[in-house]
């Protein structure tokens, strides 16, 4: 008995022992495909290119911090923040380099952005379609969105690395100057422009067309002072092949959920309130904008941004052809006098805030409801066709076509219902100073809040001079701590330029 | 008067035997040399090796297999045979003329003969060659813990604790430093289960710990025991009759608490801070004085209770446990349960045997909410505890009247509901089989799994200002984990005259399985009359699911030789491969090889002293390896989880793209230690001395190190095997212990130093900046590297002399009371550049001192537990002290003002960093301390008293942990704990150990 208890345990002792077969130790991960499995297939290469629009909705871009850079920076924008930090960073006290909200996320998200957009552009070539066109299509989206990217390092922090490759965990980018990235910009754009449609239908609505890709080359070129070349990409939209896609629409269409991607979109990011989830790379990640909640009026949102009272006087000034108060300000501001101009409360409430404070309501749901949360879904407008109007006029005035570039700007003011141009203000007539004077004010007015004015300033040279920056501080104090020369730019993260050795900080810092 | 006569008598006595002694020796002086032969036993049989020697003459030997002796003795009339071995009393017998003198040796009070659990066998004390500690489990158990990490603080050299406190929290413990950069957490073998011995795991139970430290200990465990093992034994039936035991504790537990600003204070400093910012005062509410602390801070207590039935036969023994664990926490809405049951059983029949060891436990902790250690200084105390016109009905910050982010710590707990409970099941089960007499089959199969199940239910309403809205949200998730460990051994164990032998061969499989599943939904129904919230993922909409799982396995085979030479030399090697699915194919496998030798001095024949009973030196070198790393990180995997809206109705195409990079060529990390170790015992053994040296080298630690940004990685660093990291230190442990009077006394004392200097980063970096700290090449794992600051301005001449060599005013903006930065680089402006290294967050040395005596029925013990050296960043200070946002402030804190120029604490300034830098040096303090951990006094009931209500023995035990702390550290604790090792010195506001004071009550029959 005992010999047969001992055998049948050392018997099975060894077949457990050789059970263990090594093969157990290549265990595959049952969760998802690896990189070497994926980007076989068409359906592979659209949902590559999907996941490079899907950076529109992390917290470093267009979910939430972006426009804390090029809204709250600028002179039309500042915090009031009871986070000193995050409200340091919109008036150039940039102390730590490192700063997450203020710097790093923005950046890291640009580099997100462009790996995925690198991935497609490395792979889809390999993918055999059946369509060519669609290929093509894929392809150029990806460009475009590198583009457009890239188009807002050169806006931020100027010598941007250009990373156009998938990156090795060793690989050390050199630093890149401005023109680089510029040239940058107009490549990926140009050749995106080739193969984008002119139009998308049905479910792809909303995706980059060739119109978008011209209106953001024109601004690139715009913003190196290449105005004819600007006028020429612009030409597509305005006089062009593409002018018939592109008209303006009722004024506060273009900050509200509803009538998105109408006719004045020109590049539109897509938001809906469908995933009440966090941001990020999980599953059913927010799909909505944060925006409205970091905007809102104090204890509605978190107020950590608002709009300078300047703008309220600004628009005030001027009074509609049939003399009222520009319909504009209706839709773009929250201010004391809300109310009493046009009927309307704010988010159900009555002014309770300083008499000298305003917000920013463009992208806002104060029109159907009475809070905000992290899930708004107002499409944001990035490109729309009055700032192309106002560009191509801007553009033609650089170039001596003073005169003709009337027309574009009353276009866009008679959508407001305001007199034409040569009529308020007929001391401007042909004079290129004066004309780019009033389109400045013109500018802010049309698309005050609309994250262009960062990139108009430094376009103007407003940022340029000592001289220049003091008239800027008159509307917004926080640009007393303006350095000339410094604060142009955003500092590179410093935790980028301690660990690679190719990299300089940018001047000044 | 008893007493004394005692004394008397034996006095009598002695000089009696002296003196007959001395006459026999006198008569006996003439007889020759002559062969003497005779057994030397103990109470169990014969004792082999067992050192025999005339006094005074060269002449010695050894018994032999049969514990037989001869030895010639030169003058057997007078003649004193000398018997000595390793943990026994040392024994004189004069030979009086006879040739057979037989010995009969009493072990004795040291531990050295106590069984030591090496891994896959046993060893004894005094046989060891490698660095192993070993606590006591009465020591373990008389502390009042959650875990047994917890309890382990002080009690050996070269261990690190902290944390613990919060209910059903565990304690992190690292072993003679950072081997890596990884969590350093030990590995835990529990009955040769090879598990965690977390929150699940019942420290009454425990029988014995070990603590094996360096190469040679735990490269049998190889893979995984880069950390540091510690092997843990739960108890077992002993032979006879069934002994009921029952212990019994209750404690109670108060947090340390911030001395912090009662309204006036705090609305004066306010004031101050705007007025001196030309803000506009906020129209704080001054009838209002909030203590936030007496808010969100409660008394705990603990009960802890355990009862055991064991008992056995020659073939047989059991063991049953039944525990419960209870904490109420001492932060509100927090508690913890937990109940244990054990099933030890083992049998024999002939040449088999077979067991089982079986634990499970039930836990659930009701999880704290926010940070309320850190809320409670946020929140300001003009804010009321409930204001009834926020959503919610709780007070908290206001934009004109309470401008603070702080969260209400009541509103928190109340709100939302964090709940986490497991039922693990740990075991194995064994049988052995003795082939022959030195061959032993052995066959284990263990199982652990753990069912966890984790509610969050999010209620409606607000618990901070300007919080965004959010309906009422329940998440719910249940994991399954669960690990297989087969593993056969065959020992082989013989004894050849002085030689012996130990060989062990074995093989061992372990899979590890972690699957889990959530769903989420908002708006969950609540009945409107009750408030009650129907927290069941029926209701609500918008549901979310996901889910995921992973599995890695693990093949390794091992061995190990233990020689033995008559006591005097051992020998010890140690090998074990393993292989593991977590690395890429060419990279699976990884061996670990040791080797360790001691000579034990004082067997030698030349060695002779009369005050050093036993002198052993050891050496060891071996390597160990570590793949603490998830299941699948050598592979890129495609993230699907992108959605996208588009066309006109909006709907989710779906994306696909790397999101993580990927490191292919991952391989183990291997770490090698050397280790030189010394022991001694004296005056009997009554003094034991044991001193260590050891010098580590881990190469290729497997980190998370950080990418450039321009990879566009996201999902958190790879892995990469990047990095070498050294580390050397010094432990020695002195123990006195006198247990031959009837006041018996013990005093151990224990120092460990620790220096671990980085030899290399991941990717050829030479620096990592990590918060407020730097870690380099050559230097230890991150120091403090932050702008150095130099007073104050004290008026605006100052200022303008502060000036660098080229005569730039370094701080043109500064105004009296501001702060003076240190423009370490000269350029004439304070910027990152100025920022140097300023201090180790590492402790010079820790010390440990344990006393114990006992006096008849009365037993007292004390530990301390001490720490100095390291600089640390009081993260709570950084928030009350620096007045740019709205917290409360420190009791009794002077700003500088015209008036009160003499202080240290810049003026007060709201919304600004001018004054509130986090990176600068004005937040590091001397984080030395001392600590009293634990203090008891316990009398045992007399037996007399017992026998009567028939109780064998009655033990009433009164406690206190962590009553005394000496230190120069102004936050809540010094002794904190910090999960990230390069900010290891960073207090964030880390939940405090607990005052406890604990009575006890055990018994059994």
């Amino acid at each position: 008995m005992k010999k047969i208890i001992s055998k049948i345990f050392v018997l099975s002792a060894l077949v457990l022992m050789f059970s263990c077969k090594k093969d157990l130790l290549n265990q595959d991960n049952p969760n998802t495909l690896t990189v070497d499995q994926f980007w076989k297939t068409e359906g592979d290469a659209q949902k590559g290119v999907n996941a490079a629009y899907a950076m529109f909705y992390q917290n470093g871009g267009w979910n939430r911090w972006i426009y804390f850079r090029l809204d709250l920076t600028s002179d039309e924008g500042w915090s009031n923040s009871p986070w000193t930090e995050l409200g340091d960073w919109t008036r150039f006290q940039y102390i730590n380099y490192n700063f997450w909200e203020g710097n790093v996320n923005t950046y890291r998200d640009t580099y997100k952005a462009i790996f995925r957009c690198n991935q497609v552009l490395t792979y889809v070539p390999d993918i055999p379609f059946t369509d060519a066109k669609k290929k093509a299509e894929i392809l150029a989206q990806a460009k475009f969105l590198r583009g457009f990217y890239y188009y807002y390092a050169a806006i931020l922090w100027e010598n941007f690395p250009i990373v156009t490759t998938l990156q090795k965990p060793t690989d050390l980018p050199q630093q890149s100057s401005l023109a680089q990235v510029w040239a940058q910009v107009e490549k990926d754009l140009t050749e995106a422009s080739a193969d984008l449609p002119e139009q998308w239908t049905g479910n792809e609505i909303g995706r980059a067309t060739k119109g978008a890709a011209q209106a953001l080359l024109g601004k690139a070129l715009m913003q190196q002072h290449k105005w004819s070349d600007a006028k020429t990409a612009f030409d597509y939209l305005v006089t062009g092949a593409g002018k018939n896609y592109y008209d303006l629409v009722d004024y506060k269409d273009n900050f509200r959920a509803e009538n998105e991607n109408n006719k004045e979109s020109v590049f539109e990011i897509q938001f809906s309130d469908v995933n009440k989830n966090a941001e990020g790379d999980g599953p059913s990640a927010n799909v909505g904008s944060n925006r409205a909640q970091f905007f809102a009026p104090r204890s509605i949102g978190w107020s950590d941004g608002q709009a300078r009272f300047w703008l309220v006087n600004e628009f005030k000034k001027e009074k509609t052809v049939d003399n009222k108060i520009d319909p504009r300000l209706r839709y773009t501001l929250f201010y004391p006098g809300l109310e009493a101009d046009f009927g309307d409360k704010i988010y159900g409430r009555s002014w309770e805030w300083g008499a000298d404070e305003a917000w920013f309501k463009k992208y806002s749901r104060d029109y159907m409801r009475n809070n905000e949360d992290y899930f708004n879904q107002v499409n944001n407008r990035v490109i729309r066709y009055a700032d192309v109007l106002l560009m191509y006029a801007e553009a033609l005035n650089e170039l001596g076509q003073t005169a003709d570039a009337y027309q574009y700007v009353n276009r866009v003011r008679t959508r407001a219902n305001m007199a034409a141009l040569a009529t308020a203000y007929p001391t401007i007539g042909n004079d290129k100073d004066l004309f780019r004077d009033r389109l400045k004010v013109e500018r802010s007015l049309e698309l005050c809040g609309e994250s262009v004015r960062w990139a108009d300033l430094k376009r103007w040279g407003d940022l340029d001079t000592k001289v220049n920056v003091d008239k800027v501080a008159l509307r917004d104090p926080d640009f007393k701590n303006f350095v000339v020369g410094k604060h142009i730019r955003l500092p590179l993260p410093q935790v980028e330029v301690d660990n690679n050795t190719n990299l300089s900080q940018n001047p000044n810092y | 008067m008893s007493m004394k006569k005692k004394l008397h008598f034996s006095k009598e006595l002695k000089l009696c035997f002296i003196l007959s002694s001395l006459f026999i020796l006198c008569c006996q002086a003439v007889f020759a040399q002559s062969n003497v032969t005779g057994t030397v036993s103990d109470k169990s049989g014969p004792l082999v090796g067992v050192g025999v020697q005339v006094k005074g003459a060269s002449a010695s030997t050894t018994t032999n297999q049969n514990g037989v002796y001869t030895i010639s003795v030169p003058n057997a009339g007078n003649a004193v045979l000398v018997f000595s071995y390793i943990g026994f009393t040392t024994q004189e017998v004069a030979v009086n003329g006879r040739s057979t003198v037989n010995a009969s040796l009493v072990e004795s009070a040291s531990d050295l003969n106590e069984i030591v659990v090496v891994g896959y066998g046993t060893q004894k004390k005094k046989d060891l060659t490698g660095a192993i500690s070993i606590v006591k489990a009465a020591d373990v158990q008389k502390r009042q813990g959650t875990t047994v990490a917890e309890s382990l603080q002080g009690l050996a050299t070269g261990i690190k604790v902290r944390g613990g406190g919060q209910p059903g929290s565990e304690a992190q413990i690292q072993i003679r430093g950072l081997k890596n950069f990884g969590d350093n957490n030990p590995l835990y073998v529990i009955d040769g289960l090879v598990t965690s011995a977390n929150r699940d795991f019942n420290p009454a139970d425990i029988e014995s710990i070990q603590i094996l430290k360096d190469a040679s200990a735990a490269a049998i465990y190889g893979s995984r025991a880069a950390n540091g093992v510690i092997i843990i034994t739960t108890k077992k039936g002993l032979d006879g009759p069934m002994k009921i035991e029952f212990s019994g504790k209750s404690s109670v537990q108060t947090m340390p608490r911030y001395d912090v600003a009662g309204t006036e204070e705090f609305s004066r400093l306010n004031f101050m801070a705007y007025d001196n910012a030309k803000v506009k005062r906020q129209e704080l509410d001054l009838n209002t004085n909030t203590d936030w602390q007496d808010v969100a801070f409660r008394t705990g207590n603990v009960q802890d209770y355990n009862l055991s039935f064991s008992g056995g036969s020659k073939d047989a023994s059991y063991f049953v446990s039944g525990g419960y664990f209870g904490n109420k926490g001492t932060v509100i809405s927090t508690d913890f349960d937990r109940l244990s049951f054990r099933v030890n059983t083992k049998g024999t029949k002939g040449i088999f045997t077979i067991g089982e060891n079986l634990a499970i436990s039930s836990s659930k902790v009701n999880e704290m909410s926010g940070n309320p250690i850190i809320d409670v200084i946020r929140m300001l105390p003009t804010i009321p505890v409930y204001d009834a016109s926020h959503p919610g009905g709780y007070g908290y910050g206001d934009e004109s009247k309470a401008r603070t982010f702080g969260t209400n710590p009541l509103a928190i707990a109340n709100l939302e509901d964090r709940v986490n409970q497991n039922l693990r099941i740990r075991g194995n089960l064994f049988a052995e089989l003795q082939l022959l007499k030195p061959l032993k089959f052995r066959s284990s199969l263990g199982y652990e799994t753990s069912r966890d199940h984790y509610t969050y239910l999010k209620k409606d309403g607000f618990w901070t200002l300007n919080q965004a809205y959010d309906p009422a949200i329940l998440n719910e998730n249940r994991g399954e984990s669960s690990t297989v460990l087969i593993e056969n051994t065959l020992t082989f164990n013989k004894e050849f005259g002085k030689h012996s032998l130990t060989v062990i061969g074995g093989q061992s499989y372990q899979k590890d399985n972690y699957a889990m599943m959530w769903g989420t939904k908002r708006n969950i129904l609540q009945n409107s009359t009750t408030g009650h919230y129907y927290d069941v993922l029926d209701q609500g909409n918008e549901a979310l699911t996901g889910g995921y799982r992973n599995r890695s396995d693990l093949i390794s085979y091992f061995g190990r030789l233990e020689y033995n030479y008559a006591d005097k030399y051992l020998l010890n090697a140690v090998i074990r491969t393993d292989g593991v699915s977590r690395f890429g194919p060419d990279y699976k496998f990884g061996s670990f090889p040791s080797v360790s030798g001691a000579w034990r001095i004082s067997r030698e024949d030349f060695f002779k002293s009369s005050w050093i009973d036993d002198l052993k030196i050891r050496a060891n070198y071996g390597t160990l390896g570590s793949s603490d790393i998830g299941a699948y990180e050598y592979m890129a995997f495609v993230n699907t989880f992108s959605a996208i809206p588009m066309g006109p109705n909006q709907n989710l195409q779906s994306g696909s793209t790397q999101v993580q990079l990927a490191n292919r060529d991952l391989h183990w990390e291997e770490v090698t230690q050397q280790n030189y170790g010394i022991d001694a015992a004296f005056l009997n053994n009554k003094l034991s001395i044991s001193g260590e040296y050891f010098i580590s080298k881990t190469k290729g630690v497997l980190i998370r190190y950080p990418l450039l940004i321009s990879t566009g990685n996201d999902g958190g660093n790879p892995f990469v095997n990047g990095g070498i990291l050294g580390n050397r230190g010094f432990e020695l442990t002195a123990t006195y212990a006198e247990s031959s009077t009837e006041f018996k006394y013990n005093v151990t004392a224990n120092l460990t130093t620790l220096n671990n200097k980085v030899l290399g980063l991941g990717y050829n970096k030479n620096k990592t900046f990590v918060g407020n700290t730097v870690t380099e090449v050559g230097e230890p794992i991150g120091m403090w590297y932050v702008l150095q600051t130099d007073g104050l301005f004290q008026n605006l001449d100052d200022v303008k002399n502060y000036k660098n060599s080229k005569g730039k005013i370094i701080q043109p903006g500064a105004q009296p009371g501001d702060i003076r930065y240190k423009d370490n680089d000269g350029d004439g402006e304070i910027t990152n550049k100025d920022k140097v290294v300023v201090g180790s967050p590492w402790a010079n040395y820790e010390l440990g001192l344990n006393i114990g005596a006992s006096y008849k029925g009365f037993e007292f013990s004390m530990d301390w537990f001490g720490s100095f050296g390291a600089k640390v960043f009081n993260g709570p200070r950084s928030v009350m002290d620096n007045f740019s946002d709205n917290s409360n402030y420190r009791a009794g804190v002077q700003p500088w003002t015209p008036e009160n120029p003499n202080t240290t604490v810049p003026r007060a300034f709201y919304s600004s960093t001018i004054n509130a830098r986090g990176d600068t040096d004005r937040w590091l303090e001397n984080g030395s301390f001392a600590r009293m951990k634990y203090i008891g006094i316990s009398y045992n009931i007399p037996n007399k008293l017992l026998k009567r209500i028939g109780f064998n023995n009655a033990k009433v035990i009164l406690s206190g942990q962590n009553l005394i702390t000496i230190t120069k550290y102004t936050g809540l604790d010094p002794e904190f704990s910090n999960k990230s090792v390069f900010e290891k010195g960073f207090d964030y506001g880390a939940f405090p150990n607990l005052r406890t004071v604990s009575l006890g009550l055990n018994f059994g029959f």
